[in-house]
C-alpha cells in the first residue's frame, strides 16, 4: 500500500484554553467550565469510538499522534489520559513513529508531563512565542520567560527528550536585538527543533483592532523583513536545518506529522474545528463546542451524513496543486517521481509554463526528480504559489 | 389587412417610467401570446439587457388587435432604448412609425429624457398620445403631470390615457387610443416597393436580417431587391413579422413592419436608413435616410494577452455587424501594444461593448480611459482632431486647443438646485438658465465640456440630487479651452495609455490626486516603484509604491489549506486583469484612475 492510501497521522484537537491571545484566530476558546471540559472529552471519545466503525482508511503502523489546540494541557492527566486510551481501544495509536503534544508553558507542571510520557507521547510543543517579558504581556500570554524555561526544564526532566519551541517575529514591541536575544536564549537550551513564524495580523482578532486603532504598533515591514532573514541564519549557524518556511530542525528531528501536511498524505482527525484528509476528500468538525458535544452524544450521528461537519470534494486537479503548494513549503522540494506515482502526471509537463516563469525569476530550481524553491522563492512564496492553483 | 386598419407605432419614454412593462402588457392584451408564454420583458431579448434591466437593441412586434368596434387592427410597434447614449436608436425606430405613446411615470412626471424623446417625436411628425403610467403608485399625480405635458411639451394632454402597465388598468384604453388616434399609414402596395431599413441583425446562417418598414409596394419571397444607397441586389430568402419571435410570412405589404433576410453577407452592404426596392420595377427616388451617428466617446481597447489581439479584432467586427453606431481603429500603445481605438455613443454604449466583449468573447482586457475628441490648432495652421490623449501634439506646435461642449438638460426637484449649480460649476460649467416645470421641479440649462460629463457627472448628479436629477445632453460644438496633457511615468518611463487631458488650472491638483491613486492602485512588487505626474519635462507629483519585501504563508498545516489555497485563487484571479507594462504589472484600474479620483478608497 502507498502512504498516501493510508492515514499516516492523527490529530486531536482541544478548544479549550485558559485565556485567548490577542492574535489568535485558532478555535479555541476561555471560560468553558470543568463540566463543558469533560463533556468535551466524553463527546471526543464517542467520536474517535464511532469513526473506527466506519474507516475511510486503515490506520497506518506508525502512524504520527498529535494533540493540538487550543491549549491541550489544560485538561487534566486524567482527561487526557481517556483520550489516548481512546485511540488505542479504536486502532488510532498503532505505535506512533511520533506523538506530540502541545502545551502552553502557564500549563503545565513536572507531574503532568510524567504522565504525559508515560501514555506514550515523546514530543512537545510548547508555545514559547518570545522570551521577552513585555512581549509576551503585549501578546495577551498567560505566562512570562522564566516559566517557558521552567517548563522546559521539566520536560527534560519528564523524559520527554524531543522539544520543540514555537516563537514569533514581528510581534509588537519587538526589535532586532530583543528578537535575537530571544533566539539565542533558546538556542541555549539546545532543542530539537524551532519554529518561527511571522506574525499574521488575521481578521477579527483583538490586535488586528489595537493596530488598526494604533493603539499598537507592529515593527516596520523593513525590520519585521530583516527578522525574517535573522531567523534563518541565525538558527542554522546553531546547527538547525531549516527544512520548511517556518521550520527548523536537528538532524533527523523534523516534526514527523506535519510533514504528513506537507507530504500532502492523509490523516484522521479528531475534535472541534478538526479537519480529516482522505487524499479526496476534506471533512471539518463544527467550530461550535456545544454543537459538536450535543452531536456526538447522540449514537447515530457519526455515520450519517449531516451531522456536525463540512466535507469538501477535490477533484484529481485540486489535489496535484494542493500537493503542489504543500510541498513546495518545504527546502526538499516536491518529488516529482512520487507524484507520477500518485498522480500520473509529469509536473514538468503539466505547469511546464508556471516553472518555466519560476525559474527564469530564479524562484525555484529544478533537479532530476525534484522541484523545490530557492529561499528567494520562499520569501515570495504566495508568488510562486499562485502558480499552481 | 386593410391599410386603413394598420397603425405603427413606438413607445418612448425616460428610464423606468414602465415602457417596458407596459410593452409587455400590450402583447398580453392582445393575445400575441399567453401569460404563461410571457417571460418578463419580453421585448428585452439580449441576456445583458435583462440583467441591466434596460433595453438596447430595438424589437418590433405584430400584434392583432380586436378593438371594441369588434373590428381587428395590425399593431406594429417597436420597443427603443431610453438612454441618453441611445438617441440614434430611439429617432430609427420612430421614422418607421406614424404614432408614439409617450409614457411617462405618473409619480415622476416629465424627466429629461422624456423631453428629448418628445422632440425627436415632433420632429418625425408623429401622433403623441400622451400615457401617464403607473396610476395606481400612492404618490401619483395625473393632473400635474398632465398640466406639465401641457406647460413643457406644448402637446394637448387633455386626452392623456391613465394606465398601469403593472395591474393593467387603462391598458386596453391604450389598445383604442392607439386606433382611434394613430393615423393609418399612407401607403400603396401597388406603388414601386420602397421600404426603409431602421435595423439590421447579423445571423450567422441568414446573413444580415434586415428590419424594414414598408412604405409602399410588398416584399416577396423569391423576388428580387435592390439597396438603392449601393444599387446591389439580392433574392429574398426570408420574409416575416416578429411575434415577439421572428414568424416567416409570404408577403410583407405596404404599411406594413417586419423583417426580411437576402443572404447579404456584412452589415456594410445594406446600411441602416437605406431604402429597398424591387430591382426589376425600381422606385424612382429613395426615402429619406439617417445621419451616421457620431460617436461621443473613445477609449482604447487592448487584449491583456498580446496573442488575443486577432479574436478582439474579430470579436470587434462580428459586434458591429449588429451595432453600426461602434467604430474602431487599430492603435498602438508603447505601454500596452497593439489594440483599438473604439468611438460609442456615450459612456452605457461603452460599458455594455465591453462586457460584450468580456462576456461573450470570453476576452480579457484592459480599457483606457474614455476620453472625447479634440481638436487642435496648430501654429502652422492646420487642424487636427485627436481621439487619443497620447497623441496630443507636442505643446510647442500648440496654438488653440478646442474641445467638445454640450448642452446639458437637468431636471431636479428645487432643494437641489444648490447642489446641481455648484457640481456644474466645479465641472467647468456655463449656467444658460433655469424654468419651473411646477411647483416642485426646476429644469436647468447648462453648457458643459463633454469631457467632464463622461467622467462622473451623471453619477455625481445624482447622488447630491439623492437620485432625484435626470440628465440629458446634446452636442453643441467646439470651443477653445486651456487645456494640458499630464503625463504619467512609472519607474522613469512614460506610460502613454495614462496619459490625460487636462484644464491648466486644475493640472496640478489633478496630477498629484492622480499619482496618489494609482499609488494605491498599483499592486506592490519586489522592488519600489516611482510614480510621477508630468506636463512637458516638469515633473509635477511623486509618489512611490513601496517594494514588498516578502510575501509568504508563515503557516499552513491541515485545515489551513482550503482556505489559503481560495485565497492564492482569488490573488491570481485579480492578477489576470493585469498587464505588465515596461518592469510593472498595473490592474485595470489604472487606467481607469483619472476617472476615480473624486471616489473615496
Amino acid at each position: 500500500m502507498e502512504r498516501w492510501e493510508q492515514f499516516q497521522g492523527v490529530y486531536v484537537h482541544t478548544p479549550f484554553c485558559l485565556q485567548k491571545c490577542l492574535y489568535c484566530d485558532f478555535p479555541s476558546y476561555a471560560g468553558f467550565s470543568e463540566e463543558v471540559r469533560q463533556q468535551y472529552v466524553d463527546a471526543l471519545c464517542r467520536e474517535i469510538e464511532l469513526r473506527s466503525r466506519q474507516r475511510d482508511l486503515p490506520v497506518a503502523q506508525g502512524a504520527t499522534v498529535y494533540f493540538g489546540g487550543g491549549t491541550p494541557t489544560v485538561l487534566s492527566a486524567e482527561q487526557l489520559g481517556q483520550i489516548v486510551n481512546c485511540l488505542k481501544q479504536n486502532g488510532f495509536w498503532n505505535e506512533p513513529a511520533e506523538a506530540t503534544i502541545e502545551a502552553n508553558p502557564g500549563t503545565v507542571r513536572a507531574e503532568k508531563l510524567k504522565a504525559l510520557r508515560e501514555f506514550g507521547f515523546d514530543r512537545i510543543s510548547l508555545g514559547v512565542q518570545s522570551l521577552q517579558d513585555n512581549e509576551l504581556r503585549s501578546l495577551g500570554r498567560i505566562h512570562l520567560a522564566e516559566q517557558a524555561l521552567r517548563a522546559i526544564e521539566e520536560a527534560k526532566q519528564a523524559g520527554l527528550q524531543r522539544i520543540n519551541a514555537d516563537l514569533m517575529s514581528g510581534i509588537p514591541s519587538q526589535t532586532m536585538e530583543s528578537f535575537h536575544q530571544t533566539l539565542d536564549k533558546i538556542l541555549q537550551l539546545n532543542l530539537s527543533h524551532v519554529s518561527v513564524y511571522s506574525l499574521i495580523l488575521e481578521e477579527g482578532t483583538p490586535l488586528e483592532r489595537l493596530v488598526g486603532e494604533s493603539k499598537v504598533s507592529l515593527p516596520d515591514e523593513e525590520v519585521s523583513y530583516n527578522m525574517y532573514e535573522m531567523t534563518t541564519d541565525v538558527l542554522t549557524r546553531a546547527g538547525l536545518r531549516r527544512y520548511e518556511i517556518s521550520n527548523y530542525a536537528k538532524p533527523g528531528q523534523e516534526s514527523l506529522h506535519n510533514k504528513v501536511y506537507w507530504h500532502y498524505e492523509p490523516y484522521a482527525a479528531f475534535g472541534v474545528g478538526s479537519c480529516s484528509f482522505t487524499g479526496k476528500e476534506r471533512r471539518t468538525n463544527t467550530f461550535d463546542v456545544h454543537a459538536y458535544i450535543n452531536s456526538w452524544k447522540a449514537a447515530e450521528t457519526a455515520l450519517q451524513n449531516n451531522g456536525p461537519w463540512q466535507t469538501e470534494r477535490l477533484d484529481p486537479k485540486t489535489q496535484i496543486s494542493e500537493t503542489m503548494i504543500m510541498g513546495l513549503r518545504m527546502t526538499e522540494g516536491v518529488d516529482l517521481n512520487k507524484m507520477k506515482q500518485r498522480f500520473d502526471i509529469d509536473v514538468l509537463k503539466y505547469y511546464r509554463k508556471e516553472i518555466q516563469t519560476l525559474l527564469d525569476k530564479k524562484m525555484a530550481t529544478c533537479e532530476p526528480g525534484i522541484l523545490r524553491l530557492t529561499p528567494y522563492g520562499m520569501r515570495y512564496g504566495n508568488q510562486a504559489f499562485e502558480a499552481f492553483v | 389587412m386593410q391599410k386603413d386598419h394598420i397603425r405603427n407605432f413606438s413607445i418612448i419614454a425616460h428610464i423606468d417610467h414602465g415602457k417596458s412593462t407596459l410593452a409587455d402588457r400590450l402583447i398580453e392584451m392582445t393575445g400575441t401570446l399567453s401569460k404563461r408564454e410571457m417571460e418578463e420583458q419580453i421585448l428585452d431579448s439580449m441576456e445583458l439587457e435583462r440583467e441591466r434591466g434596460i433595453t438596447i437593441k430595438d424589437q418590433a412586434v405584430q400584434s392583432i388587435y380586436r378593438a371594441r368596434n369588434g373590428e381587428d387592427y395590425m399593431l406594429n410597434f417597436i420597443d427603443t432604448p431610453g438612454h441618453v447614449d441611445f438617441n440614434y436608436e430611439v429617432s430609427r425606430a420612430l421614422a418607421a412609425c406614424e404614432g408614439a405613446l409617450l409614457v411617462i411615470d405618473a409619480s415622476q412626471g416629465i424627466e429629461a429624457q422624456t423631453l428629448a424623446n418628445t422632440y425627436l417625436a415632433i420632429d418625425n411628425n408623429l401622433e403623441i398620445i400622451p400615457v401617464i403610467n403607473k396610476i395606481d403608485l400612492p404618490s401619483a399625480d395625473p393632473d400635474k403631470v398632465r398640466k406639465e405635458i401641457e406647460d413643457v411639451i406644448g402637446i394637448d394632454a387633455s386626452e392623456a390615457v391613465l394606465c398601469s402597465a403593472k395591474t393593467g388598468e387603462g391598458v386596453e384604453d391604450i389598445l383604442e387610443a392607439i386606433v382611434e388616434r394613430i393615423p393609418a399609414p399612407d401607403c400603396d402596395d401597388n406603388k414601386p416597393l420602397k421600404a426603409l431599413v431602421f435595423d439590421s441583425k447579423f445571423d450567422s446562417y441568414k446573413g444580415v436580417i434586415l428590419y424594414v418598414r414598408v412604405y409602399d409596394g410588398t416584399i416577396r419571397k423569391g423576388m428580387k431587391i435592390e439597396m438603392m444607397a449601393t444599387g446591389a441586389t439580392y433574392e429574398v430568402t426570408e420574409v416575416g413579422v416578429f411575434k415577439p419571435a421572428p414568424v416567416n410570412v409570404d408577403v410583407l405589404s405596404a404599411g406594413e413592419v417586419g423583417f426580411l433576410a437576402a443572404a447579404i453577407k456584412t452589415v456594410g452592404e445594406a446600411r441602416v436608413g437605406d431604402t429597398v426596392t424591387d430591382s426589376v420595377h425600381p422606385a424612382e427616388e429613395p426615402l429619406p435616410g439617417y445621419r451616421k451617428a457620431t460617436p461621443m466617446v473613445f477609449c482604447g481597447l487592448y487584449p491583456v494577452e498580446n496573442t488575443d489581439y486577432d479574436n478582439l479584432r474579430d470579436a470587434l467586427e462580428k459586434l458591429q455587424l449588429n451595432d453600426a453606431s461602434l467604430l474602431f481603429e487599430p492603435e498602438t500603445s508603447t505601454a500596452l501594444g497593439f489594440g483599438f481605438r473604439c468611438g460609442f455613443l456615450g459612456l452605457l454604449h461603452m460599458d455594455i461593448i465591453k462586457e460584450r466583449l468580456e462576456r461573450e468573447y470570453k476576452l480579457d482586457l484592459i480599457t483606457t480611459a474614455p476620453n472625447v475628441v479634440y481638436q487642435i490648432d496648430k501654429t502652422n495652421g492646420d487642424i487636427e482632431l485627436v481621439d487619443n490623449p497620447s497623441a496630443f501634439p507636442d505643446p510647442t506646435v500648440i496654438a488653440t486647443v478646442s474641445e467638445p461642449y454640450v448642452t446639458a438638460t437637468i431636471i431636479v426637484p428645487k432643494d437641489y438646485v444648490g447642489s446641481v449649480m455648484e457640481l456644474s460649476q466645479e465641472k467647468r460649467g456655463e449656467y444658460q438658465n433655469m424654468t419651473y416645470l411646477d411647483e416642485d421641479r426646476v429644469m436647468i440649462h447648462y453648457s458643459l465640456p463633454l469631457s467632464e460629463i463622461i467622467f462622473d457627472y451623471f453619477d455625481r448628479l445624482k447622488s447630491c440630487s439623492r437620485g432625484y436629477a435626470s440628465l440629458d445632453y446634446e452636442l453643441s460644438g467646439y470651443k477653445p479651452s486651456d487645456l494640458v496633457k499630464v503625463d504619467i511615468l512609472l519607474n522613469g518611463d512614460p506610460v502613454d495609455a495614462l496619459s490625460a487631458i487636462v484644464h491648466r488650472e486644475n493640472a496640478q491638483v489633478q496630477g498629484r490626486r492622480l499619482v496618489e491613486r494609482l499609488r494605491s492602485l498599483i499592486p506592490r512588487q519586489q522592488f519600489s516603484i516611482p510614480v510621477q505626474a508630468a506636463i512637458g519635462n516638469k515633473v509635477i507629483a511623486r509618489e512611490d509604491v513601496a517594494a514588498l519585501r516578502k510575501d509568504v504563508l508563515a503557516k499552513c498545516y491541515g485545515g489551513d489549506i482550503t482556505r489559503k489555497r481560495k485565497l492564492l485563487e482569488k490573488q491570481k484571479a485579480g492578477k489576470k486583469r493585469m498587464k505588465q507594462v515596461g518592469t510593472v504589472e498595473l490592474p485595470q484600474e489604472a487606467f481607469m484612475a483619472i476617472l476615480s479620483m473624486d471616489k473615496k478608497k
